[in-house]
């Protein structure tokens, strides 16, 4: 890479001297373009490299480097070769494809540089992108059976009752049955409380994606609300509410990665499409400018 | 006391004069003329020996007498009821239960514990007194009987009933004052002792010291159920308690097949073994004989490459084994060419499954028409413990496996027909339940090992740490080492499970060496070389720092595949590269737990301690000398590995095979099996895929001592 | 405290394995923008096409002479059946330009657009590559198969024959003698007796008949001073104006022939004609002074080679023979013959070759003497101080053109060598006019056009 960059700085000289002729049709403004022109097809490939990942051709970083270098020296390159001007309208058309094209990758290489790093430390419960419906879907399962946990246990239902209550109570010598429930301490309106709070705010908080200014979709508002539970709550049940709280940090987490990873990915929108035009384009303009 | 001269006795009890036999005890006495005394300690069937003293009367002496055992005598006057007798006794009972856990297990399942009555029948609620400080413990060890001390009575009942009436001699009592209990053997475990699971003590125990245990599963569905005459009838249950049996009785069940019906398939989970009663069946691998091969080179340009199976005569890794014999879990073992064999009346098959839970690891088709026995695994344990049925297992064994297993050890594969003949009756089978050690590092060596069922778990203890060398399921073997070089014992051999091993003694095994010198040759040869390969794997070990590794498991971890997060863009290329490597199923998830900034992906870890090779049925998942693990061809896809592996880096690939349509023989259908596959580094490149195909160089494997090795220098711990 | 529990298996378990195959927004939009967006570009080109607009293939500036209709494409590319066509027939060059034909001989005719290459910018159109002329000219073959020319020409270097009048080591067929040398000497006798120096630019100027010429004199118009019919079209001042006795010679060779006329002199003309003139000459000095009939005449010392005893005439009639033979024979022995080559013909009058003067010695290519003003006239024509024959050919070889003309160099490092410089293809002799036939909206643009006839 180190010496397409000392290429691309010895061109500057070849294209002050050229400048009395700046036109895309002499001899050295061919050479640009076409060598511009190589460079973008390489950049191209790239695509077509990453498609087939098993291909020994070389290292897929390899190949990103050199998408990477060859596309920066391909901008100044079909610059010189147009002369800085835009010339008519397909060529016009050209340099401004050409143009977004070159600042989307520049944007996207800058993304991918510092992105990352901001994906890691806010988001220690990442998933896979794609999955994330899925697993909020899972997500939306387990806080409706952890209510349901939580609920039996407060409405006296000693079936949902846990390992450690059971063995406890076993260990207390009396039926267990009694000691498990006599252990409890029944409280319909906590558990009416809480099955609410699940249908109002956690379900419709965890089914859809994105926070659409749910209260729990604010960490500082949901902290808050779930404190408000905890007092509604038995001592002993408080790990539940925890794991509720957990789950909607994680769900928050899953919306703040989706955000994040649009971002990530997002000028790939603008940037691939934009250069198969180029591309496709580019070579229209080349091919008729030659024959004609 | 003779009985021809004894004249009749006559005795007033409770104000009734009787004539009694002489000889005859007070308890007889009363009970001959339907006056029930209560007792807890005796047993009509057992030689009384009157420990409870619940059953005392008042028979005008200074000390009540236990009626149970005191003889009648002429003239004498008993009171049973009278108030301080009654008082007497409930100050028993009040005694007894203040220790007594109520309701005790007896009382749960079948309400009739007899303190527990007696009790209730005197009226006793909360005792005054307090409850013993010093617990006596459970046992849970065996299989059909529940022992829990804390609510023996000592009444010593289950003493005499394996003593004098079964005449097994296990139990015995133990300790003094406090520490009193009931003891089997040397005070071992229930299982591990020489009890046979006659069931008797359970029988005789008046409390829930001695219960029926509930087997997962207690009930086959539609069977027939026997009647525990008819089992008793059956050789193999000889010497069983009725009693028990009838306890069990839905534990085992008479089943019919006919011809050509499949009894089990391989895979399958179970929890039932089977013994066959009359007919004969196949047992046999449907799975194709073959590994999962990667091509090494992408088919065509635009294709991914292929993923198929191929058998180890076409395609040969390294260190692949060459065994001609396929362990199941059966009483012969599958040629590797025709992985078909006979089963006859007299066999039992399905052992593990029952007694461990793992998958089946054959199929079973009847040959003719069948009946077979269906058991759960308190009634196998019965069996397993039974001595005609050992004996005839054994005979089984030594006829038909043995031959297969010795010849299976590759340095065993010249020995001559006469010297396997002779060793034949001269093995010992010995088992072992889980956890309980074989053999121990450092001990004098006296014996080679083979494995007949379970896994057995060597390791190595050293300075660093416990390093697993190996699991070894049925047809591995071990202890020559030590036999051939006369040094002590180099590993630890434990029972991971219920375990049974061939053991043939140092004299025979010399003797071996005598007669066929290239055995030994070879012998010391292998020897050699397990000696250097432990001794390398020891070096890596020592050099960890395994103290400051957190317990992610990573320290297991001898291969990482590690996602530089500040790195990764999250593109899925690796996983992408994966699939298209391996037929279009990844065998890595880009998901798992973080390590300061490594995401520790989803794949291989090649870890120390293999967790996934315990529990395969056909023993087909092993490690290389160079860590990586290899799945043999007769892998049947059952999945247990995948399920064991504690990270969920083993996946089942189906592939599409032709098999013979039982229903038109002759022809073939098509169908999918799976074969497990994980992680194999990508050994026909240089690089792996995902590491070759990350753009951003965010993907690497390594190894994790060397790679965290400046971050676990750091004093301040890792982010888990 | 928190019960839950994160660990790798649960997390892995959490995805399905085939998520990657699965179809996902992100990847779908990918994709069909990646589809969409090129088609978009393709149906705007092809649109742009259909409108016929061919600005999108942005062809290249014109040149100068034809950029007045740069917005009309189609003038040159006729449109035929409503089609662009990329190659420019002849008949849409010949719509403007005649290009005549080169040889009548020549094996093929290249269309006008092979040699002429428009879209380059502001170039000469005319000047093309050498390689126009060495298709033909480097291996030369003509239809009746008789080339007259070097058969393996390749450019102005080696292979370039040597000009065929030196090459053929020919002699100047100019039948006037001069003596360049003698000329050129200082002191010579000029016109009213001064001693001049004369200069090439003297006799030899790139001008018009009439200029000022310093050794010309006023005199009669004659019949045989005019330009050789038939020389080729030249423009203005490329070559030397043709040699004349009235512009050139007449200042100094005067054409006195008998002293009783003092410095009258014969006209430059034909032999008849001098001859009628000295006859009525001395027909009206006789009619005016008839006692001269038989004056003895002294002997002609005007021609010391040889002695003439005048004969004395009888009568009028007679003294006039008598006198124009004495001024003929002074005539055709000396005056004339000096610069003419006479003949003596079969009857009394002696013919004189026509001069024969080259006013142009290179017939097949051309040669601009203005653009060469920077030159001294002997820089190239070397040898002209030191010819003393009429038959020395003073024309440089090309050897000399080469030392400036390099075919090679770029046009910046030398002269321009390439063959168009001095060699034209089309025969302009044969050239016709041409009727111009477009108006200026057409020309510009702002009108349809219609397809011009071919």
């Amino acid at each position: 890479m180190a010496i397409l960059a000392l290429a691309a700085v010895a061109y500057v000289p070849y294209g002050l001297r050229s400048a009395q002729a700046p036109r895309g049709g002499s001899t050295l403004g061919l050479i640009y373009g076409s060598t511009g022109f190589a460079f973008m097809l390489f950049a191209g490939l790239l695509g077509l490299r990453k498609k087939y990942p098993v291909w020994r051709v070389g290292r897929a970083q390899a190949w990103m480097r050199g998408h990477l270098w060859l596309g920066l020296v391909s901008f100044p390159l079909i610059l010189l070769h147009g002369g800085f001007h835009f010339g008519g309208p397909l060529t016009s058309v050209l340099m401004w494809l050409f143009v977004f094209v070159f600042a989307s990758g520049l944007l996207g290489a800058a993304l991918q540089h510092f992105m990352p790093r901001v994906h890691t430390t806010q988001l220690p419960m990442e998933t896979i992108y794609e999955q994330i419906d899925r697993v909020r879907g899972q997500l939306a399962e387990e806080a409706t059976r952890l209510v349901d946990e939580t609920c039996a246990a407060l409405e006296g239902d000693v079936s949902s009752a846990t390992e450690n209550q059971r063995a406890m109570a076993a260990g207390a010598g009396a039926n267990w049955d009694v000691t498990v429930a006599s252990g409890m301490q029944v409280d319909e309106k906590a558990s009416d409380e809480l099955r609410r709070f699940l249908q109002v705010e956690i379900q419709p908080f965890l089914q859809r994606a994105g926070t659409h200014g749910t209260r729990l979709g604010t960490s500082t508002l949901a902290a808050a609300m779930f404190r408000q539970l905890r007092v509604l709550m038995p001592p002993n049940l408080h790990s539940n509410i925890d794991d509720l709280e957990n789950i909607c940090e994680e769900k928050r987490q899953l919306d703040r990665q989706s955000r994040l990873h649009k971002i990530l990915h997002g000028w790939l929108l603008v940037h691939i499409p934009l250069s198969y035009a180029l591309l496709l384009l580019g070579a229209w303009h080349a091919v008729a400018a030659l024959r004609f | 006391m003779s009985s021809q001269a004894a004249p009749d006795v006559q005795l007033t009890i409770d104000g009734t004069t009787v004539s009694v036999p002489a000889g005859t005890t007070i308890f007889d006495a009363a009970r001959l003329n339907g006056i029930p005394i209560p007792t807890l300690c005796h047993q009509q069937n057992e030689n009384p020996v009157g420990v409870c003293r619940v059953c005392v009367v008042d028979i005008g002496q200074r000390v009540y007498a236990a009626s149970c055992i005191r003889q009648a005598e002429s003239g004498m006057k008993v009171q049973t009821c009278s108030e301080p007798v009654q008082a007497a006794r409930r100050t028993l009972v009040e005694l007894l239960m203040s220790d007594h856990p109520a309701p005790c297990a007896r009382q749960q399942h079948s309400g009739d514990c007899e303190l527990e009555r007696l009790a209730g029948a005197a009226g006793i609620g909360e005792p005054r007194y307090p409850k013993r400080s010093t617990p006596r413990g459970k046992d849970d060890s065996s299989a059909v009987i529940a022992v829990d001390h804390e609510s023996c009575i000592l009444c010593d009942r289950c003493v005499r009933g394996c003593d004098d009436i079964r005449h097994n001699w296990v139990l015995a009592r133990r300790g003094k004052g406090y520490q009193a209990g009931i003891a089997f053997d040397t005070n071992l475990p229930m299982a591990e002792s020489s009890c046979v699971s006659c069931g008797e003590c359970m029988v005789s125990c008046p409390t829930g010291a001695l219960t029926n245990k509930r087997v997962v599963g207690t009930e086959l569905g539609d069977g027939d159920v026997l009647d525990p005459s008819e089992l008793l009838h059956l050789p193999i249950f000889q010497n069983v308690s009725g009693t028990f049996l009838e306890l069990n009785q839905k534990a085992v069940v008479k089943r019919h097949y006919r011809a050509g019906e499949i009894i089990c398939r391989e895979g399958d989970f179970g929890s039932t073994a089977f013994y066959i009663l009359e007919g004969k069946a196949e047992v046999f691998l449907s799975s194709p004989m073959a590994h999962v091969k990667t091509d090494g080179s992408s088919q065509g340009f635009f294709r991914k490459l292929k993923s198929m199976l191929r058998p180890r005569d076409e395609h040969r890794r390294s260190e692949e084994s060459d065994r001609p014999f396929i362990p199941i879990d059966a009483s012969v073992d599958l040629p590797y060419d025709k992985p078909i064999a006979e089963l006859n009346a007299g066999d039992l098959f399905g052992e593990m499954t029952c007694m461990s839970y793992y998958p089946r690891s054959a199929t079973v088709r009847a040959k003719t028409d069948c009946v077979m026995l269906e058991m759960l695994r308190n009634v196998l344990d019965i069996l397993q413990r039974n001595k005609t049925f050992r004996a005839q297992l054994e005979r089984n064994y030594r006829a038909r496996a043995l031959d297969s297993h010795l010849r299976s050890v590759p340095i065993f594969a010249s020995l001559t027909k006469d010297f396997i003949d002779h060793l034949r009756d001269r093995v010992e089978l010995i088992r072992f339940s889980p956890g309980q050690v074989i053999c121990r590092q450092g001990e004098a060596a006296d014996s080679f090992y083979l494995v007949r069922i379970g896994f057995v778990k060597v390791s190595e203890e050293r300075p660093g740490g416990e390093l697993i060398l190996a699991y070894l399921a049925r047809g591995g073997y071990f202890g020559e080492i030590a036999l051939l070089t006369g040094n002590p014992r180099t590993a630890t051999c434990t029972a991971l499970d219920h375990v049974e091993v061939v053991r043939i003694s140092r004299d025979d095994f010399n003797l071996m060496l005598e007669r066929f010198p290239d055995v030994r040759a070879r012998l010391e040869s292998i020897a050699e070389e397990r000696v250097a390969e432990n001794r390398k794997r020891a070096s890596q070990l020592q050099t960890l720092p395994v103290d400051q590794f957190l317990a992610n498991g990573l320290m297991e971890a001898q291969s990482l595949l590690v996602l530089d997060l500040d790195r990764c863009t999250r593109c899925d290329q690796c996983v992408r590269a994966c699939a298209d490597a391996h037929d279009g199923v990844s065998r890595l998830v880009r998901e798992g737990l973080r390590f300061d900034k490594y995401l520790v992906a989803t794949s291989c870890r090649q870890c120390r301690d293999p967790l996934c090779m315990v529990g395969c049925p056909v023993g087909s998942i092993r490690r290389r000398n160079s860590l990586e693990v290899i799945i043999e061809d007769w892998c049947i896809g059952c999945g247990l590995c995948a399920t064991n592996c504690p990270y969920g880096n083993i996946n089942l690939h189906p592939f599409p095979v032709e098999l013979d349509d039982p229903a038109h023989p002759g022809r073939k259908i098509a169908s999918t099996r799976v074969k497990a596959t994980s992680c194999d580094l990508c050994h026909d490149h240089a690089e792996p895929s995902c590491v070759y195909a990350c753009p951003h160089d965010a993907a690497h494997r390594v190894n994790p001592p060397e790679f965290f090795a400046g971050l676990l220098k750091q004093s301040s711990p890792p982010r888990g | 405290m928190l019960r839950r529990t994160r660990t790798t298996k649960k997390l892995a378990k959490r995805i399905d394995l085939q998520y990657f195959a699965r179809p996902h927004p992100l990847r779908q939009w990918r994709f069909w923008l990646s589809v969409a967006v090129p088609a978009l570009a393709l149906g705007w080109l092809l649109t742009q096409r259909a409108q016929g607009g061919q600005k999108v293939y942005s062809s290249g500036p014109l040149s100068a002479s034809h950029a007045v209709f740069t917005q009309q494409c189609s003038l040159c590319h006729v449109t035929r059946v409503g089609a662009f066509f990329k190659e420019v027939s002849d008949e849409a060059c010949l719509s403007c330009h005649d290009g005549p034909v080169h040889q009548a001989n020549q094996t093929f005719t290249p269309p006008c657009s092979s040699c002429h290459a428009e879209h380059r910018g502001a170039v000469r159109l005319s000047a093309t590559s050498e390689k126009n002329c060495t298709q033909c000219h480097a291996h030369l073959e003509t239809r009746n198969g008789q080339p007259h020319y070097a058969v393996s020409i390749s450019g102005f270097d080696g292979s370039h024959p040597e000009f065929s009048v030196l090459a053929k080591r020919a002699s100047d067929p100019g039948k006037i003698r001069l003596n360049h040398y003698l000329h050129l000497l200082p002191n010579l006798v000029g016109p009213d007796g001064k001693r001049v120096q004369m200069a090439c630019e003297d006799c030899h100027r790139a001008g018009s008949e009439g200029e000022d010429w310093p050794y010309g004199a006023h005199v009669a118009r004659s019949t045989v001073s005019e330009p050789v019919p038939g020389a080729p079209l030249n423009r203005h001042s490329s070559y030397m104006a043709p040699i004349r006795f009235a512009s050139h010679c007449a200042a100094c060779h005067t054409l006195q022939f008998d002293p009783r006329f003092g410095n009258q002199q014969v006209p430059h003309d034909k032999p008849e004609t001098v001859h009628a003139f000295l006859a009525k000459a001395f027909a009206e000095y006789i009619a005016r002074n008839p006692s001269a009939i038989h004056q003895v005449e002294p002997p002609n010392r005007q021609l010391p080679a040889r002695v003439r005893i005048p004969k004395v005439a009888r009568n009028a009639a007679e003294w006039i023979q008598f006198r124009t033979e004495d001024a003929e024979w002074l005539l055709w022995t000396k005056t004339c013959k000096q610069c003419h080559v006479l003949q003596s013909s079969s009857g009394d009058l002696p013919e004189v070759a026509p001069a024969n003067i080259s006013p142009r010695w290179l017939e097949h290519a051309q040669f601009d003497h203005h653009a060469h003003r920077m030159m001294a006239c002997t820089a190239c024509h070397a040898g002209v101080p030191e010819s003393h024959d009429t038959a020395d050919v003073l024309l440089p070889g090309k050897q000399m053109c080469q030392q400036c003309h390099r075919e090679k160099g770029s046009s910046t490092e030398a002269a321009e060598g390439r063959c168009f410089e001095c060699h034209a293809y089309h025969d302009w002799s044969k050239a016709r006019r041409t009727r111009g036939r477009f108006t200026i909206p057409e020309l510009r643009g702002t009108a349809q056009l219609h397809t011009p006839n071919n």
